[in-house]
């Protein structure tokens, strides 16, 4: 009996004219952003492998250790899921620097490649866009006359004459409904895939077929949702056009009005407080740092009348052809830095006795530097967290209020363009300067004589630790998507619970 | 007859969900943001009034140093002026800088300073934001999205409706033309429409001008009258577009769905897929280029220049010439190279924007940015002030050491230049303007568009209510 009733009501659905509007209009809108964002995606592709390359052998170039600060530069490459949920990927920096004198954060990056930054002004579309909008409203387009359709028409009646229990009446239109939509979704989806491994710049992992599957599950809850939204409106009202309205209102709200509404209306600022004392207190450490030097300068009786005011500058020897300084003060991050160096090409013989101190010297303010720096991490890691985090999470909290917002995270999630997958890259980069300095300590190079002459062996940068970004397990994906997935997943129970309410106790 | 068909409308339609719905959806949007306009504008003007006393007292206090620390260091920052009318169109102003350096220093030597050249910071306000990002409910966009949805809501069942109910057939019996009716029935529906969209506008001016914080002038609310206007003609664009369709379709249902699926390509995707194509096939050079280019000619001039400035013995004139000519041939280079490639990428932008334009939604968006004094084309003008104030302010330089006659009016030196002490007050300032007239210039051809648009979708709907069969 039920399959009867199913194929009924799959036979109702696929003869109809939304039904080929819906998949027509999801076709075109998926096909055309798949192609552009294809684009998109290999343009940035292409930039982050010409950046990759050319800050490789610019760091070739260097012969001194100490230089690397301005060239050790590691480049995020462009997710290619972020052509089915953009997220933060192109927003956020994909270039940063690795050196001992800071830890790097995603608030430290900077874009490279090709930019305008008044192309800013057009907003960007994703897959997971055209779902969004279109997907629903296809939901509540096939939903509305469900139930109020059948009363009008006087069918329902005819249909409840025969034994069957209304729970299964129900079920049997969700599940047909659902087969029409799935059709839509999977066939632009399936079309989408196929652009993307027809292009040759692309290259798709079997765990990403997982993350596409996941979003794809997740895009079915999502869009079973909306269709129980319209089917409860359409259990409540007598006549179609009035359900159709209401569900219309209902979707406007949901998913145009509250998102932006709700992030308009509330202000989420961060205490400035929190930034100033962070950032005066990591000022203070560098400051504690540099009267140190000062004192070591000062206490060294041959170095000392060589620096000028207690600053290295070369320290006067012979054969120094440049100095050079590496700083950055941006309260807005809590960055704060500053090292000094020089570079000599070849040290004449009259300053050699001075080159083992000056090495002691860097022994000495690297190793302090470091040590610095890890303090300050105490306090910066905290802080931007309450900065910047926070809010964010914050506002993803708010927008989860509607299903747009649980789809939006949940799809962010699986695609690992979320800031828990941007930070992962971050994370990456941190340990990769961990490593650096473990090298540096291991091989004894922030005392060595190359770390600012060039004269007796150059920097060997191929010895170095080689860095790699692996995106995380699809188990870690599915782990950041579940409470979101689990949250649209109950509201479906609950909402087909109370449609059955309501439809069993509705008089025909 | 027409005022009676249109007031038969008119009462249908006031009793009705969609009313009381469209009414406080349309309250709702309007009250925030004029609650968020309320919050976040006097700290923005307070924030510019102090940045403009900066860069007068910035004058002011190179001036007294004499001609040459003026001419050397510039005007500083230039601000662009925050627009009282915020609130109607965001335009992306955030992703536009509000600022112009003209006092940009590249480089010193023991005894030379770069002299400044105009440059255009951009702004990167997202790259330290990690939070969602929403678009601002500002008028564009309750106007833009909120209320063509509600126009349509109001229309899709004006005439499919009537045939269901058969009572179009009752009003067609009478002897009336069709063209009263259909002019009756859009009239009705245009007026149900503006109800809760002015009763909307008018709470959020009340709550915005009865506010101390911020000031409207008799100017600002001739712009305001102009968005209405706009507003109108385009709630007319999908008041037309419902009735051709309900003309057309026979169950309202069906016409809804058509309506719906129409709106969202229009209105939703249509502008960011169009933007992302726009965006996409015009993309510039890399940035490594810009810097490279730049310390190339940079290092081209200074070899050259060093080559020439020791074989002259030290302070001679032909020395302080070499000097000076080097200094204000670099500060041209340089001036020149930011200028080419703010041109390349409003050129680009421009490109992108002819594209976007073929949506109602994007012109509508892009009417109310020029008349709020928001949006890409308000950068443009500022960035035109600002060109046009560093030239007179260069001028002012220049006069200043021809009325000098110990000068050696040799340029980019201290020794070549005049020694007096400036008048402060005799420098110009900056001051931005926002010119109404300029703005009409631009949204013309976007006014015309739209009317078009209007024109057209309205004598469809006539014929195809015309040819209709009952």
């Amino acid at each position: 009996m039920l399959m009867t009733l199913i194929r009924r009501e799959l036979l109702d659905n696929l003869m109809t004219f939304r039904f080929a509007a819906a998949v027509f209009i999801t076709l075109l809108l998926v096909v055309a952003n798949t192609v552009v964002l294809l684009k998109d995606y290999e343009q940035r592709l292409t930039a982050y492998n010409t950046a990759t390359q050319e800050s490789h052998q610019e760091l070739r170039e260097q012969k001194v250790y100490s230089r690397y600060a301005m060239d050790l530069i590691v480049h995020r490459p462009p997710n290619p899921l972020s052509i089915f949920n953009l997220g933060l990927d192109k927003q956020v920096g994909n270039e940063i620097a690795v050196y001992h004198a800071f830890v790097p954060t995603v608030w430290d990056a900077v874009k490279h490649g090709a930019n305008n930054p008044f192309l800013n002004l057009f907003t960007s579309i994703d897959i997971v866009l055209v779902f969004q909008g279109v997907l629903s409203l296809l939901a509540l387009i096939f939903a509305y006359d469900a139930l109020a359709g059948e009363r009008e028409r006087g069918t329902l009646r005819l249909v409840l004459t025969h034994p069957i229990q209304r729970g299964y009446i129900l079920f049997a239109k969700y599940i047909s409904a659902m087969l029409c939509l799935l059709v839509p979704l999977l066939i632009s989806l399936l079309l989408s895939i196929i652009l993307l491994t027809i292009s040759t710049t692309i290259s798709l992992s079997a765990d990403d077929f997982l993350r596409i599957g996941g979003i794809v599950l997740t895009s079915l809850l999502y869009v079973s949702l909306f269709y129980l939204i319209g089917m409860c409106i359409s259990a409540l009202t007598r006549r179609t056009s009035t359900a159709l309205m209401l569900c219309m209102f209902v979707w406007g709200v949901l998913v145009l009005v509250y998102p932006n509404l709700i992030l308009t209306a509330v202000d989420i600022v961060p205490q400035p407080n929190t930034q100033i004392s962070a950032y005066h207190q990591i000022k203070q450490m560098w400051e504690e740092l540099n009267r140190e030097k000062k004192q070591f300068l000062r206490n060294d009786t041959v170095l000392g009348p060589l620096s000028r005011d207690g600053e290295s500058w070369g320290f006067r020897l012979k054969g120094s052809e440049y100095s050079f300084l590496r700083d950055a003060d941006k309260p807005s991050t809590l960055l704060y830095f500053y090292q000094s160096g020089f570079y000599a090409g070849k040290i004449k013989a009259e300053s050699e006795p001075h080159v083992s101190l000056v090495q002691n010297y860097y022994g000495f303010y690297n190793r302090e530097t470091v040590n610095t720096v890890e303090r300050t991490w105490l306090v910066r890691k905290p802080a931007l967290e309450v900065i910047y985090v926070q809010p964010a999470n914050l506002g993803r909290m708010l927008l989860r209020f509607s299903p747009v917002g649980l789809y939006d995270a949940a799809t962010e999630a699986w695609a690992g363009t979320d800031l828990e997958g941007i930070q992962d890259f971050f994370s990456t980069v941190q340990r990769y300067r961990r490593a650096v300095v473990d090298y540096f300590y291991d091989e004894k190079i922030f005392e060595s004589r190359q770390w600012f002459a060039a004269d007796e062996g150059t920097a060997d940068w191929d010895a170095l630790p080689q860095f790699s970004f692996q995106r995380s397990d699809t188990g870690i994906n599915a782990k950041r998507a579940l409470p979101d997935m689990l949250l649209l997943l109950t509201m479906n129970v609950i909402l087909f619970t109370v449609i059955v309410l309501i439809f069993i106790k509705s008089e025909v | 007859m027409i005022w009676h068909i249109a007031k038969r409308e008119l009462s249908n339609n006031l009793n009705s969900l969609r009313f009381a719905l469209a009414t406080v959806l349309l309250l709702g949007l309007m009250l925030t943001n004029a609650i968020v306009h309320l919050r976040e504008h006097p700290e923005r003007v307070q924030r510019y009034r102090e940045r403009v006393s900066g860069h007068q007292n910035h004058i002011t206090a190179h001036a007294s140093n004499g001609l040459y620390d003026l001419a050397q260091e510039g005007p500083g920052n230039l601000y662009k002026k925050p627009s009282d009318l915020r609130f109607c169109a965001e335009g992306g102003e955030t992703f536009m800088s509000d600022r112009a350096q003209a006092g940009y220093h590249r480089w010193s030597t023991d005894t030379l300073k770069s002299f400044w050249i105009l440059a255009y910071p951009s702004a990167t306000p997202n790259r330290d934001n990690v939070r969602p990002e929403v678009t601002k409910v500002d008028w564009g966009f309750i106007i833009g999205y909120v209320l063509s949805l509600v126009a349509l809501l109001f229309t899709f069942d004006s005439i499919s409706g009537e045939r269901e109910r058969g009572t179009l057939r009752l009003t067609l019996s009478n002897a009336i033309p069709r063209h009263t009716v259909l002019i009756g029935k859009f009239l009705g529906a245009f007026i149900s429409v503006s109800i809760p969209f002015i009763l909307a506008v008018l709470v959020n001016l009340l709550v915005i001008s009865t506010s101390s914080g911020v000031h409207l002038d008799a100017e600002a609310w001739g712009r305001l009258g102009i968005i209405f206007f706009v507003a109108v003609l385009y709630t007319c664009l999908f008041l037309a577009l419902g009735m051709l369709v309900s003309a057309r379709v026979q169950r309202s249902a069906v016409s809804l769905v058509i309506l719906l699926l129409v709106w969202v390509v229009l209105v939703v995707f249509m502008p960011s897929t169009l933007a992302s194509i726009a965006g996409r096939s015009t993309s510039s050079g890399p940035t490594y280029d810009f810097s490279e280019r730049s310390w190339k000619l940079h290092e081209e001039l200074s070899s050259d220049y060093y080559s020439r400035h020791y074989k002259e013995p030290e302070g001679s004139t032909k020395r302080i010439e070499i000097d000076g000519a080097y200094v204000t041939k670099d500060a041209e280079q340089q001036e020149q190279l930011h200028a080419e490639r703010l041109n390349r990428r409003i050129a680009e932008v421009n490109r992108a924007r002819a594209i976007t334009r073929i949506s109602p939604v994007t012109i509508v968006q892009n009417l109310l940015e020029s008349f709020a004094g928001t949006g890409f084309e308000r950068h443009l003008q500022f960035l035109e002030n600002v060109q046009t104030y560093v030239r007179e302010f260069r001028t002012f330089i220049i006069d200043t050491d021809d009325a000098d006659s110990e000068s050696l009016h040799i340029f980019g030196v201290r020794t070549g230049m005049s020694q007096k002490p400036v008048n402060p007050d005799a420098v110009p300032k900056f001051e931005d303007t926002l010119n109404l007239s300029q703005d009409f210039d631009t949204a013309a051809t976007e006014l015309l568009l739209l009317t078009l648009f209007v024109l057209v979708l309205l004598s469809g709907a006539y014929l195809a209510f015309v040819r209709v069969e009952v």
